[in-house]
């Protein structure tokens, strides 16, 4: 071959590849769609819960852009995986913000919402924690939102509950010792001595402990009237079975990680009265809730882990989705700055899965709590606190 | 007088749930001691002994001695495969120590992420229901797992520490252990010795996730978390030394868990991670009790860990 036919050649290998290149690219810088990102724990410890969670979030868009889209342009969603590790929420965060250029990301997890705050805040993108519930989370910066209710009012609900409808007057607090317990802890502590109840044992427990024998003796000593136990979906029932077995026979209450089905399958009776909360309506509440609960056993075999948490994943895209649509019906650039802005103005959103939602001026959003208690074997409906 | 329950309490609970930390503790200084490995794909074969009997119980709905038996002989054949396949042909290769240690991980982590994608992560037991009946013995509460438990664990460690000593494939695995190439020039198939090692340990783990399987949830990840307190043991029991190993897990377990009485709960975790600290800088061979004269107390302490490090003997 020549030089000639080889410069030719190459030449047109790299027009072959431009070309390839461009038009790969092409669909991803597409005018003709909005994009939004979604970060949570698809592998890992947590993924039981983030692979449905994005589930839902996928329904959701599936079903926006069914309808039609965001003024006839598509929603997408980039999906990547955080493990629920703050180290690597912060790469994913970045790679949103700088590669994939996206005006609003999604992603849940309090240590991981913490951590990449300061890239939503740097950037001017906004962080919308969906799912997380430390109350550091309203603190974090002028870009940091949450729509799902911080522990505030998810364990202010149940501890208020215990001593003042239920008239507990000594509690004891087992927490995990991470920050879920630590700070759910600390807010259980404060609202049930503000009540007027008194806070007779406060233990902790080693995420990685499979024996619990310790702390719950000490609890046992202190003879509670009630028993608040933080912990995380994989070791609750374990620390709930010891608790029964050590003779502690009081009620129980936790919060929504313990508010599963496999809770009483692996407890059987020593289920019995455990209490829990869930932040959002159940299926005996909500035609749509209901609708989505028969979806999930009709097309996934089951029901999701952490039902409420799926429900407040499913109505993020819808919350972006409306906050999109503002700003192109006035023809605002899409940028994170105008996105935050927009949101904030329209501050009222009407979602599908948990109803009205309203974004607080102090970075929080009030929703009410449903607590809900084994009864007969089954999850039943115990109250309904500030609604 | 309610401290001493406490105490009684806490004494019988940690001995129960002592059991399969020494069994898993066992099985790592077994291998390190006979093959010098530092085995941590102990943990896939840990991984895969739990989801065999999790499939055997709650899938194909089999019997629990159905189950234990399945269990058992997929944990020997993923013993066998790791020695036949991994072990030895990383031997053939003369790869350094260091290499195999980062097999040895990878395949841990390989079979955590098969099962992740096979089962998910939601965490399961091996039976659906992991509350167990509660017997009131004075004041101590003594759950239907303890005693089955603690025979189970009993029963094997006399199993095995006869083995060693009153059979020629124990005697050479102590051979092996001392010189591996001393006792090659003696006759015995070094080979051979080193897939004992690997079955027998195999076994401990086998037998060790039945009882934890049955007792606690187990995620893909679970199986590595557990390794930890093994190689504390070990190490604290002093490499080379099997029955320190089992009786270091023991005695972790109790102050690990007895230390609440003396600090706060929230520090509890901790303690394993400052025994190891200690045991690592001041005691890098172990707590060693009186030198006595006996097959497991004497005859190995000191064991090269490099495949360039001098043998046992010019150590002494």
């Amino acid at each position: 071959m020549s030089s000639f036919d080889r410069r030719a050649g190459m030449q047109f290998v790299a027009a072959a590849f431009m070309a390839v290149t461009i038009a790969l690219a092409g669909p991803a810088f597409a005018q003709d769609a909005f994009r939004f990102g979604l970060a949570m724990p698809l592998t890992g410890s947590q993924a039981l819960y983030g692979q449905d969670q994005v589930k839902a979030a996928e329904w959701a868009v599936a079903e926006i852009n069914k309808a039609g889209g965001v003024n006839g342009k598509k929603l997408e969603m980039t999906v990547l995986d955080t493990q629920a590790d703050p180290q690597l929420g912060i790469q994913m965060a970045n790679r949103l913000v700088s590669v994939e250029k996206v005006p609003v990301f999604v992603t849940a997890w309090s240590a991981v919402v913490k951590a990449v705050a300061p890239v939503a805040n740097d950037n001017r993108v906004v962080e919308l924690s969906v799912g997380a519930n430390s109350p550091d989370i309203a603190k974090l910066g002028d870009y940091v939102y949450t729509t799902f209710p911080l522990a505030d009012i998810d364990i202010t609900a149940v501890a208020k509950y215990a001593a003042t409808n239920m008239g507990k007057k000594k509690a004891a607090i087992v927490y995990i010792n991470n920050e879920t317990g630590i700070v759910a802890a600390e807010v259980y502590k404060k609202v049930f001595t503000e009540a007027g109840g008194q806070v007779v044992a406060y233990e902790t427990y080693d995420p990685k402990a499979t024996d619990f024998t310790g702390p719950l003796l000490k609890v046992r000593a202190a003879n509670p009237d009630i028993i608040h136990l933080q912990g995380l979906v994989s070791d609750t029932p374990q620390v709930i079975a010891q608790m029964r077995q050590l003779g502690l026979a009081q009620p129980i209450s936790s919060y929504s990680a313990a508010y599963n089905p496999k809770l009483i399958q692996q407890l059987g009776a020593a289920a019995e009265g455990v209490i829990a909360t869930s932040l959002a309506p159940g299926a005996d509440d909500s035609d749509t809730v209901q609708v989505y609960v028969a979806r999930w056993s009709k097309e996934v075999g089951r029901e999701p882990n952490g039902l409420p948490y799926t429900q407040y994943l499913y109505d993020a895209p819808y919350l972006v989705a409306a906050v999109l649509k503002s700003l192109d019906d006035k023809k605002t650039p899409i940028t994170g700055e105008n996105f935050r802005k927009e949101m904030l103005a329209m501050r009222t959103f009407a979602l599908p899965m948990t109803g009205k939602t309203t974004l607080g001026e102090d970075h929080t959003v009030v929703k009410p709590v449903y607590l809900m208690e084994v009864k007969g074997g089954k999850w039943t409906r115990k109250a309904i606190v500030g609604e | 007088m309610q401290d001493t329950t406490i105490i009684l309490q806490i004494l019988w609970t940690s001995l129960a749930t002592s059991t399969y930390y020494v069994l898993f503790a066992v099985a790592f200084a077994l291998v390190l001691k006979v093959t010098r490995l530092f085995n941590f794909a102990q943990a896939a074969v840990m991984t895969i002994a739990f989801y065999t009997a999790f499939i055997a119980v709650q899938w194909l709905e089999w019997p629990a001695w159905a189950a234990f038996l399945l269990m058992m002989f997929m944990t020997l054949a993923a013993s066998y495969a790791l020695e036949r396949i991994g072990f030895e042909a990383l031997r053939q290769r003369g790869v350094s120590v260091m290499f195999v240690f980062v097999f040895t991980l990878m395949v841990s982590e390989f079979i955590a992420y098969v099962a992740m994608l096979i089962f998910g992560t939601w965490p399961q037991t091996i039976f659906p229901t992991i509350f167990w009946p509660v017997t009131i013995v004075g004041e101590i509460a003594v759950s239907g797992w303890d005693i089955p438990a603690m025979a189970a664990t009993v029963g094997a460690l006399a199993a095995f520490f006869a083995f060693m000593r009153f059979t020629r494939t124990g005697q050479f695995m102590i051979g092996v252990a001392d010189n591996p190439d001393l006792a090659e020039l003696y006759g015995i198939n070094k080979r051979q010795i080193f897939l004992a090692a690997m079955l027998i340990a195999g076994a401990f783990v086998g037998l060790g996730m039945f009882l934890y399987g049955t007792r606690a949830q187990v995620l893909p990840q679970t199986g590595l978390s557990l390794m930890l307190f093994a190689i504390a043991a070990t190490i604290i029991g002093g490499i080379g030394n099997i029955a320190g190993a089992a009786i270091a897990a023991v005695i972790l377990g109790i102050i690990q868990n007895a230390s609440i009485l003396f600090i706060s709960s929230e520090w509890q975790g901790f303690l394993l991670y400052i025994f190891l600290f200690l045991a690592i800088v001041f005691f890098p061979n172990g707590l060693r009790l009186p030198r006595r004269r006996g097959r497991f107390g004497t005859a190995t302490r000191d064991i090269p860990l490099g495949r360039d490090a001098p043998p046992a003997e010019s150590q002494a």
